[in-house]
């Protein structure tokens, strides 16, 4: 493991050189990039390599002589490190140009230091091997995300946001203590496998209290409330990281805890599968009425959780009724989502990060017309688009066909299994349905078309290396969406990891499907060409003319006339008004000649507006009783010391 | 294999004469005498002809939209068993592929219609967004059915052969659910009234042929071919429910599917001749009907697979 140590150091090392160096802007900034860079790259080679291997590398260092940092990297840890070494690769050589206009260069060397600190804690998190070490790297990921989320505290929004993430990331973590709290008080061993020997009851507590608290941190319905405030508030290429592998170590902890009990109930799998789908499909259709284009993007991350999960889901219930075939299907297919959702979401993230950069707004409906001007930010952002709503050719596609082979291998099942796999399909369905809606209106609206105001006049797409970026990740997406084949072993040793008690996977079948993905990738590719000439021929010595567009008899249009990404989302959020209501602020219009009104919609999350009356106001009205402790004597105060120690004694 | 690519090639060729059977019926119920029954190809051949006026809106997008519907309408027909024969390209999960193929396309004509910057385009491109939504959940609910019957994701396992009237022996009663919610898919996906009248004079109350208003000359053939060959492929699939038979002579087989392909454009143009089009927060309704009868249809199958 020392590689993994060593790309671990080399990037801490950075984030600290950062803050030194802070006073030389420039320079400070090449050497974080570079070694931040360096070390991520180290640590890409190192995952990739142990993941052809199927070898499991452990070690351990005493910690203030009570207790254990123990380290363990199986297929699985593996696994995640290449996709958050790899996200977090990118993400720091699209910060490069991302941080050129910050005039505070110790704001920007403290972005570094924190970025450092969360690649190194979500390695940390994913390699751990006992409960201490698990939450000590989860803690520090979590505080640093929570700093590299005020980045811009200037805005109250952006601290407002900040709060709401350290509330609920802390309040998931109470989760999680009470999950491992649970296994301690009852093995009194701190190591993770300790967890197979709890009662059957212990485990499904266990796994009930850390799926909350991880869920919340993955951003499942509905304890996703933080994650549409604390992404878009993060700089972009933080957000990247954020939304593509920071949320996984979320369903990372629920992946761990699940191979760890071992404890095959289908109920573990029904609970993952309906989180999922709610996740899914209420994530788009949030994500459809977003007027912001990171919040929309965060909220297309929730959904994608949901289609992990569905993922997860299936696989968990394939191994409960005893079926290997369905069950690493879904595993396989939650796998490959989890991989190609960090590639195609840090590249939407990325290019929102351009589109912010250049144009200094993130509101869907004042932009249009970018792709004109920013050729590679908008063919890269179709490209991502076009994988996230999971279409073929790209990468997208190909996990959601393992998974909907997963759920079809369980219509054959018996009855509650067999409920679970028409919801699950349905489900996906109306995902990538909605998932399309939503990522055609983004595009239709930023990219295509006239620009609605000022802001996305004349603007440019400068910076080598944000631009590079987003390159490699859209080849990456549209590469693996050919040839899956490829890439199929890694997924599958993450599935070997998690002890199914399966043996030695065989590969060949999945080979056949995935040669089936690439050769009909192939054929549509022919096809394409063989129409393209078709085209050009037709096409040979004709007249092209220019002209406006038509506007159906009417000839002086102007671009607001354009339809609206709200207009364009509207009539499918009204189907789903029930999960979604929407506000409309709008003041009458009074007088003959009306000057001027204003109207104003939005779309409500209910887990959001939920969350304000059933959880805050009774736990404020509760501790508002409790006030009379906190009255300002410090008399008293003295008095409750000796009170607590006085009680202490009685346990010691 | 080459009976099966000479078929995909036919069925390309085949696939505008049967579109004008529908306006020849449309014809008939209004009393007029209606188009030649080869008006399509006039069509095409004419816009073939012509060159094109591109809006100073439009980008490289607007161009690929005709390129990809036309690509996708294609392709998918290659998987098609027509008249019982195996299909080109045939794989376990081919459905998946093919219903995601088909999104593809429909990515592409909204991308493009976007692209023009035109309040109607947009107009359209919301409700080609919306609509096939419900109809996806709908054609998945009958994947399902179809799974839970033969065991596989194969279009060629439903539809070649004998398998087809295997089917109808297996689970005739929900079949028929199917084949009235296929129909309803194929209105909706196909933009036929009562979803969609191709045919109106206001560019408000379309959905398809508004998207594609700005598209002229040899790319609106594109376009054109495509969705005859999009309409084909829904139709021969409702002609070989509704007529399985399989006589072992292959000329009889074909006259069978042609027969099926008739009855099938018959009943489009009689709908859009006897109903109205659907206020647009009806069509939800409509097409919801599909999911429930793909819904109900599995629930009966339960019963029979047992």
């Amino acid at each position: 493991m020392s590689q993994f140590f060593m790309a671990i150091l080399i990037i801490v090392f950075g984030g600290f050189l950062a803050l030194l160096l802070a006073r030389q802007a420039k320079l400070m900034k090449l050497i974080a990039v570079f070694s931040l860079s360096a070390g991520c790259l180290l640590g890409v080679i190192d995952a990739g390599t142990k993941l052809m291997g199927s070898d499991i590398y452990t070690a351990s260092f005493s910690f203030l002589r009570v207790f254990s940092l123990g380290f363990q990297m199986d297929g699985l840890s593996a696994f995640f490190l290449f996709a958050i070494f790899l996200v977090s690769l990118l993400a720091t050589l699209y910060s490069f140009h991302y941080m050129d206009h910050a005039q505070k260069p110790l704001r920007v060397a403290a972005n570094y230091f924190f970025f450092s600190l969360l690649i190194a804690a979500m390695a940390l998190v994913v390699c751990s091997s006992n409960i201490i070490t698990f939450m000590f790297s989860w803690e520090i990921m979590s505080l640093s995300s929570f700093f590299l989320v005020i980045y811009n505290y200037e805005s109250a929004e952006n601290r407002r946001a900040g709060y709401l993430y350290f509330v609920f990331s802390h309040v998931g973590a109470m989760f999680i203590f009470v999950a491992f709290g649970i296994v301690y008080g009852l093995t009194g061993s701190f190591d993770f496998t300790a967890m197979g020997s709890l009662t059957e009851t212990a485990k499904y507590l266990v796994f009930i209290f850390s799926f909350i608290g991880f869920g919340s941190k993955a951003g499942v319905f509905p304890f996703h409330v933080w994650l549409p405030h604390a992404h878009p508030a993060a700089p972009s290429h933080i957000s990247a990281v954020m939304s593509g592998v920071m949320i996984k170590t979320g369903i990372y902890g629920i992946i761990r805890v699940y191979s760890l009990l071992d404890f095959n109930t289908p109920v573990f799998g029904y609970i993952v599968l309906v989180a999922g789908v709610i996740s899914g499909v209420l994530g788009v259709v949030y994500a459809l009425g977003q007027q912001d284009l990171k919040r929309m993007l965060a909220y297309s991350s929730v959904e994608n959780i949901g289609v992990i999960l569905i993922g997860l889901g299936i696989g968990m219930v394939g191994v409960s009724e005893g079926n290997p075939l369905m069950a690493v299907l879904g595993f396989a297919g939650c796998f490959f989502h989890i991989l190609n959702h960090s590639l195609f979401k840090s590249l939407l993230f990325m290019g929102a990060g351009m589109v912010l950069h250049k144009t200094g707004t993130r509101s869907i409906d004042a932009l249009g017309g970018l792709l004109k001007n920013m050729k590679i930010t908008g063919a890269t952002f179709i490209i991502g688009s076009l994988a996230i709503s999971g279409l073929p050719p790209f990468n997208g596609f190909v996990s959601e066909f393992f998974i909907y082979f997963g759920a079809f291998k369980g219509i054959a099942l018996g009855k509650t299994a067999f409920v679970m796999c028409i919801f699950a399909i349905v489900g996906l369905a109306v995902i990538g349905g909605l998932a399309l809606a939503c990522f055609t209106r983004v595009i239709g609206v930023v990219f295509q078309g006239e620009p609605r105001t000022s802001a996305a006049v004349d603007v440019n797409e400068k910076g080598a290396t944000m631009l590079i970026s987003m390159l490699i990740l859209a080849g990456a997406c549209l590469i693996i969406g050919v040839f899956p084949g490829a890439l199929i072993y890694m997924p599958m040793k993450a599935v070997s990891a998690l002890g199914l008690a399966y043996g030695n996977i065989p590969l060949e079948p999945f080979y056949q499907m995935t040669g089936n993905i690439t050769q009909s990738a192939m054929i549509l590719f022919a096809v394409v060409l063989g129409v393209i000439a078709l085209r050009s021929f037709f096409y040979r010595g004709k007249t092209i003319g220019k002209s406006g567009t038509w506007g159906c008899g009417f000839t002086q249009p102007t671009a607001k006339m354009q339809y609206t990404g709200s207009s364009y989302a509207g009539s499918i959020l009204e189907f789903f008004s029930a999960a979604a209501p929407l506000t409309v602020e709008h003041s009458p219009i009074s007088g003959r000649f009306p000057l001027k009104t204003d109207y104003k919609s939005r779309i409500n999350d209910i887990a959001e507006l939920h969350m304000g009356t059933l959880i805050v106001r009774p736990v404020l009205f509760f501790f508002d009783k409790l006030r009379w402790i906190q009255h300002g004597d410090i008399h008293l105060y003295i008095g409750y010391i000796l009170l607590a120690i006085i009680l202490l004694l009685f346990f010691i | 294999m080459i009976e099966s690519v000479i078929l995909w090639f036919l069925a390309i060729l085949i696939a505008p004469f049967f579109s004008a059977v529908i306006l020849k019926v449309k014809a008939f119920f209004g009393g007029k005498k209606g188009p030649p029954l080869l008006i399509n190809y006039y069509t095409l051949i004419k816009l073939f002809k012509k060159g094109s006026v591109y809006s100073n809106s439009t980008t490289l997008v607007f161009k690929l939209g005709p390129i990809i519907s036309l690509a996708t309408a294609v392709t998918v027909l290659m998987f098609l068993p027509i008249a019982g024969y195996t299909p080109i390209f045939s794989f376990n999960g081919d459905v998946i592929f093919i219903m995601y193929i088909m999104g593809l396309g429909r990515f592409f004509t909204i991308a493009a219609a976007m692209d023009t910057a035109s309040p109607f385009e947009g107009m359209g491109a919301a409700r080609e967004a919306y609509f096939p939504i419900i109809c996806e959940a709908a054609m998945f609910m009958i994947l399902i059915f179809f799974y839970r019957l033969t065991g596989e994701l194969q279009l060629a396992s439903f539809f070649t052969g004998g398998n087809t009237l295997g089917l109808w022996n297996m689970a005739g009663a929900p079949l028929l659910f199917i084949v009235i919610a296929f129909f309803i898919i194929l209105l909706t996906e196909n933009s036929r009234v009562p979803v969609d009248d191709p045919a109106t004079h206001l560019e408000l109350t379309m959905i398809h042929e508004v998207m594609v208003l700005d598209h002229s000359g040899p790319d609106f053939g594109l376009i054109e071919l495509g969705s005859f060959c999009k309409l084909f492929f829904y139709a021969t699939i409702i002609s070989r429910l509704i007529l399985p038979f399989d006589f072992g002579v292959p000329a009889f087989g074909f006259a069978l599917f042609v027969l099926g392909l008739f009855i099938v454009y018959l009943a489009i143009g009689v709908t859009e001749s006897v109903i109205a089009r659907y206020r647009m927060d009806k069509v939800p309704q409509f097409v919801l009907t599909s999911f429930a009868l793909a819904f109900f249809a599995i629930i009966i199958s339960l019963e029979f697979i047992k």
